[in-house]
């Protein structure tokens, strides 16, 4: 089917701020979509979960805004929002019925200019108790909960940008203090460092103009710091092994690799791979290890991209009740060594492309989708038409390219491997059946 | 202040665009089976569904988890192909082709460039009509249901959800167990038994088929006549039968279910409640938006925002053919969880004791009211909420007038619903955590009796 082309405009107000206008009117709908560029990456030795916590902190007001007023004011209007912090990005965003769409832009500029008037130490507090809540949420009080945080201090060496998780560490999240948020806040929630996109059923003369009106007095910072070094060898140039004993029933491997960076032409071919291996009941893992041979209870397999140094590649077996642990991993990664040893076949990899077509099409379909798309787009690689380009790229991947990238990626030498095993007490029970990421505001 | 001229004014809303839900097209076929079509213009990722008023709740309990276990095996296998033939099939179609059942009805569908909606629609024809049920893959499918369990307890929020239910329903009705079943049951069942839930229930009477998208109503009814039309009505009635959704909740107790070492307190409040037909749904949508589904509800604020408690406090009923579960949940930390659960407690009873403000009320309205559109840009939510109506035996204008109708609810409706529908005395409240940090405080607290579950491990 063709591939609809997304139509936007693309300025900058004389403060730096970068405007993305797509018009779209078949929904009264609205998207308002800002990325800053930091991420946590951009934190420093005992302030990891930083740039998280100060997500947090956007929602407890500024001049003309109350603590927790902004969420209240979004939904009073219909309108649905969040905000996101990850290793190389913070967002915040709001769906809006269209004849809101001034409000969402008001908030947005009130925050990003005047932030400091409302922060105060109680809100800091009350917020880093709430995200402490979230650490032991997502991460501590869940099966498996540490993996991420766990991959990534095997796959960045120490003093790397990448090696601590987003959500940082109690120890640090205590001691952040209200000039910490200060400093953070003057360094990079500046309009030069952000994109401010709009996409749906608005006007895009009218969106500039209430653009200059909300955001034009914020003042832009001229020293923005330069970007962290984020440059690494391809290969982690060893093979990684950590067991963890944790409150889980059953075993899980999980296998990881550094993978090239976003952007890269490699990683589009190792997404493909990654569909091929094990994406959804068509793929070849599943067939194999859940389906015939029974090892498994699940298998995943997916890339996290980032902008540099090196992407992940990561996925998992849980292993079945009765089933042995090294003959699940010898499994998956038998799957990895064929891949990189024979090109996917014609069938198997046109039913990859579709079915990544039509992922891509129910993606874009949405207007907050897609305005996350183009900020994304334009902050990492100063290209918001990759929302157009993308797609075409997947589909000319070749049978080839795939094998490639997947003899370049899936080493011994590059790859990490991080066993859960149940705890003596939580172990299934022996007469078990046999036989055969993100951290969000709201 | 930080000196900037930033504009200090609120902007005003603009004129509103005129937003109906769209229209759509009903019809039904010689069998029985019901055709709902919604044209959608501009949306070429076409939402195809076949929803069947057949689900976990109507099934014996001796038979507990046949239901869900016999959906996912439709696309496990048919007579004329097997379950790799069919994935790829529709993989090739760029869809994935997905079976489930829930407590109320059972569900096969797809979503799938508009160009390709008829070989689609001919995959989902043949998974209905002529599914195999293969022993293989049955057996597949069980172990796998039977190692989910597994994992279920392992997981303080699924263990939180499984102890709730079990605490609040009695045990002759099948909301007290999970709708996939328990393992006692699971572990027995057979394909011969998933063949006879299927053959018994899964009948065009009981039967809509929903396809919202850039489509052609005439076009697709015709298809769907083509495919569907020969599908032979069994014996099914076209309403299932009563579920029993008997209350175990006389009183108020606790069940505390103990986890050594648990750095968070998963909490759990609540009871049978209501089902979606009936009279008061708009005013509980209303009041459980201000209780604990805003952002900025109740419940939120006070354990979030003001006490730092939890990543998020929530409420919310569960509306099913009968009468499904209220609850009120949160995870604290270990340390907080009595302080945590009184605050919890406390706003169960001042939403009833007090009317709400006019700012409450207004907010509420205007978010369910604002965010209707948004919920219906794309296809899937429009055919997904109209299958809904469907399994609910609701009135097709159901969607058509909902915004007026919330738009009607009074701050005295807001207060009599809570009045009726949260019960607070008479609530089962669970407790999935580390008792040592706070078995000593329950203990002094009034909540009622109080049971401490130890789950066996190892």
């Amino acid at each position: 089917m063709p591939v609809p082309v997304v139509e936007f405009t693309d300025e900058r107000l004389p403060n730096g701020l970068r405007l993305i206008v797509a018009e779209d009117h078949l929904a009264p709908v609205v998207a308002v979509n800002v990325w800053y560029n930091v991420g946590s990456k951009n934190e420093v030795p005992g302030k990891t979960g930083f740039a998280h916590l100060f997500e947090h902190v956007m929602f407890q007001g500024s001049a003309h805004v109350g603590k927790a007023e902004h969420m209240a004011l979004i939904q009073a209007a219909g309108g649905t929002l969040n905000g996101t912090t990850w290793l190389d990005r913070t967002n915040y965003y709001e769906t809006m019925p269209s004849h809101q769409l001034e409000l969402a832009l008001f908030l947005e500029a009130d925050r990003m200019g005047s932030l400091l008037d409302a922060l105060s130490q109680e809100n800091l507090d009350n917020q880093r108790e709430v995200v402490k809540n979230e650490k032991r949420w997502s991460y501590d009080n869940r099966p498996y909960g540490t993996w991420n945080e766990k991959l990534l201090g095997h796959l960045y060496p120490e003093a790397h940008p990448y090696h601590h998780p987003t959500i940082g560490s109690m120890a640090d999240l205590d001691a952040a203090s209200v000039d910490d948020v200060s400093a953070f806040f003057r360094t990079w929630y500046a309009p030069n460092n952000a994109v401010l996109s709009v996409v749906g059923d608005c006007d895009r003369a009218q969106v500039r103009a209430w653009a200059d009106k909300y955001f034009g007095p914020i003042p832009a910072n001229d020293a923005l710091p330069p970007p962290p070094d984020l440059s690494l060898p391809a290969l982690i140039g060893e093979e990684r092994r950590e067991t963890v004993e944790d409150r889980v029933p059953l075993p899980r491997v999980y296998v990881a690799f550094r993978a090239p960076v976003f952007g890269d032409r490699r990683l589009d071919a190792l997404d493909l791979a990654s569909q091929i291996l094990a994406g959804g009941k068509g793929s070849r893992m599943h067939r194999r290890l859940v389906r015939e041979e029974r090892l498994a209870q699940d298998v995943a397999m997916f890339t996290l991209p980032f902008i540099g140094g090196a992407s992940i590649n990561v996925g998992w077996v849980t292993v079945r009740p009765g089933v042995d642990i090294a003959t699940a991993e010898a499994a998956y990664l038998a799957e990895l060594e064929r891949l990189a040893a024979e090109r996917p076949t014609a069938d198997e990899l046109e039913r990859a492309k579709a079915l990544t077509e039509a992922d891509e099409l129910g993606a874009l379909a949405r207007v907050e989708e897609r305005a996350d798309r183009l900020s994304m787009y334009a902050t990492l690689f100063d290209d918001p038409a990759m929302v157009n380009t993308l797609l075409p790229r997947y589909l000319s991947v070749t049978a080839d390219q795939i094998r490639d990238a997947a003899r370049e990626v899936f080493r011994a030498d590059n790859r990490v491997v991080l066993t859960y095993l149940p705890a003596a007490a939580d172990a299934a029970p022996d007469d078990a059946p046999r036989d055969a990421s993100d951290e969000e505001a709201a | 202040m930080s000196g900037l001229e930033l504009v200090a004014e609120r902007p005003v809303p603009g004129e509103p665009r005129a937003y109906e839900f769209p229209a759509t097209v009903r019809t039904q076929l010689a069998n029985g089976l019901r055709v709902i079509v919604t044209p959608m213009p501009g949306r070429a990722l076409v939402a195809a569904s076949l929803v069947i008023r057949a689900g976990a709740g109507d099934e014996p309990a001796e038979l507990g988890g046949a239901t869900v276990l016999a959906a996912r095996a439709l696309t496990e296998g048919t007579e004329v192909r097997d379950a790799v033939a069919l994935t790829e099939a529709a993989e090739r179609l760029g869809a994935s082709l997905h079976a489930e059942a829930g407590w109320d009805s059972t569900f096969a569908g797809l979503d799938v460039p508009g160009s390709r909606l008829v070989p689609a629609l001919a995959l989902l024809a043949e998974v209905l009509q002529r599914p195999a049920f293969p022993e293989r893959e049955v057996d597949r499918l069980r172990d796998e249901r039977l190692t989910d369990l597994l994992q279920a307890k392992a997981d303080p929020r699924r263990r939180a959800e499984e102890a709730f239910v079990a605490a609040i329903y009695a045990p002759s009705s099948p909301y007290h167990r999970p709708s996939g079943g328990a393992a006692e049951t699971v572990e027995t069942l057979t394909a011969a038994e998933l063949r006879t839930i299927h053959d018994r229930d899964m009948d065009p009477a009981r039967a809509a088929i929903v396809i919202a998208g850039e489509v052609e109503p005439d076009a697709v009814i015709r298809d769907v006549e083509a495919l569907f039309g020969g599908w032979a009505a069994a014996s099914a009635a076209a309403t299932p039968g009563a579920i029993d959704d008997t209350s175990a909740v006389t009183g108020r107790f606790v069940n505390v279910v103990h986890r050594p070492g648990s750095v968070q307190t998963e909490i759990r409040v609540g009871h049978p409640a209501l089902r979606r037909r009936q009279p008061d749904f708009h005013a509980v949508s209303v009041m459980g938006a201000i209780l604990g589904g805003l952002f900025n509800s109740r419940l939120n604020m006070n354990l979030r925002e003001d006490k730092g408690y939890t990543y998020g406090a929530s409420a919310g009923f569960d509306m099913r053919r009968a009468r499904g579960p209220f609850a009120a949940r949160a995870a604290v930390n270990s340390e907080v969880t009595i302080p945590a659960l009184r605050e919890l407690l406390a706003e169960l009873e001042r939403i009833r004791e007090e009317p709400v403000s006019g700012a409450e009320l207004r907010a509420a309205r205007d978010f369910l009211i604002g965010v209707f559109p948004l919920r219906f840009e794309t296809p899937g939510p429009v055919a997904g909420s109209l299958a809904g109506l469907f399994v609910h035996e609701l009135p097709d204008d159901e969607l058509v007038r909902y915004r007026a109708a919330i738009e009607a609810v009074t701050a005295a409706d807001v207060q009599r619903v809570a009045r009726e529908h949260i019960r607070p005395d008479a609530s089962a409240i669970v407790l999935v955590g580390d008792n040592a940090q706070f078995g000593e405080a329950l203990a002094g607290e009034d909540l009622g009796p109080v049971t401490l579950i130890e789950d066996t491990e190892g």
